[in-house]
């Protein structure tokens, strides 16, 4: 984030699979929503589509679709959890 | 909670010496520890009927350590419980090794076995891990998550909210 108008993406398990790749930038200019930006994902890449769930973290916390995303955050996208 | 209360989170690929870890725990708790709850995880069949061969467990670096510690002090703060240790693997693993492992030391066994439980259960469904299955076919896949999993997570809120978002992403 050198100049703080991106956000950080990381994608884990099968959605790493999905998209083909572990993570990305994405330049963002302000604030997003979880809901949006999950949907301007799921245009980029068709492939998504088989994915149960998409749930998010934001600076490595859980958070609902509802959060605001912020330029400079690190952004994870995964299906719910299965440790344990 | 207590600030001093030992805890201590393990994640790491090698296995680890469970029985090691709760006397650590024991011994740091010295005197307040009357009750040592401990729950270990094994690999074990996922599909019934069609065998297991490996499983291999991918993980969220950071964010792991993070909210099993989260998960833990949560636990420290609602039952009178003295200290905790998690331990949880990730990589490649067969069948029959330790996956996970939980123990918290505690005056009273209630409070003991309440808090090992609810830090198992609070794990399924937070902690960033996610297992990819083989079987002895050659054939994988990622596993599922199972909804008796949200629905034992979610018998430990303590005032559930009404369901008007499913947070489903």
């Amino acid at each position: 984030m050198a100049n703080g108008a991106t956000i950080e993406l990381l994608y884990f398990a099968r959605i790493a699979e999905l998209v083909g790749k572990r993570g990305e930038s994405l330049p963002l200019a302000g604030p997003v929503s979880g809901g949006e930006l999950l949907a301007q994902l799921e245009s980029r890449y068709p492939g998504l589509a088989p994915a149960s769930r998409l749930k998010l973290a934001v600076n490595q916390y859980h958070r609902p679709s509802s959060v605001t995303i912020r330029p400079g955050d690190e952004v994870a996208v995964f299906e719910p959890v299965t440790g344990g | 909670m207590d600030a001093r209360a030992p805890r201590r989170i393990v994640v790491g690929e090698a296995d680890f010496d469970a029985p090691a870890l709760q006397e650590a725990l024991r011994a740091a708790c010295a005197a307040r520890a009357g009750a040592v709850a401990a729950f270990t995880g094994y690999v074990r069949d996922f599909a019934p009927g069609e065998p297991t061969s490996t499983l291999y467990l991918e993980h969220y670096p950071g964010m792991c350590e993070r909210e099993l510690a989260e998960i833990g002090d949560t636990a420290l703060g609602r039952w009178d419980a003295a200290g905790y240790v998690i331990a949880h693997r990730y990589g490649a693993l067969d069948l029959g090794e330790r996956i996970v492992f939980v123990a918290v030391a505690a005056a009273h066994r209630g409070d003991a076995f309440r808090a090992c439980e609810y830090i198992m259960d609070a794990l399924k469904t937070r902690a960033p891990f996610w297992k990819r299955e083989t079987l002895q076919d050659g054939r994988s896949f990622w596993v599922e998550a199972r909804q008796s999993d949200f629905d034992r997570a979610r018998q430990w809120e303590p005032d559930p909210p009404p369901s008007t978002e499913n947070d489903n992403g």
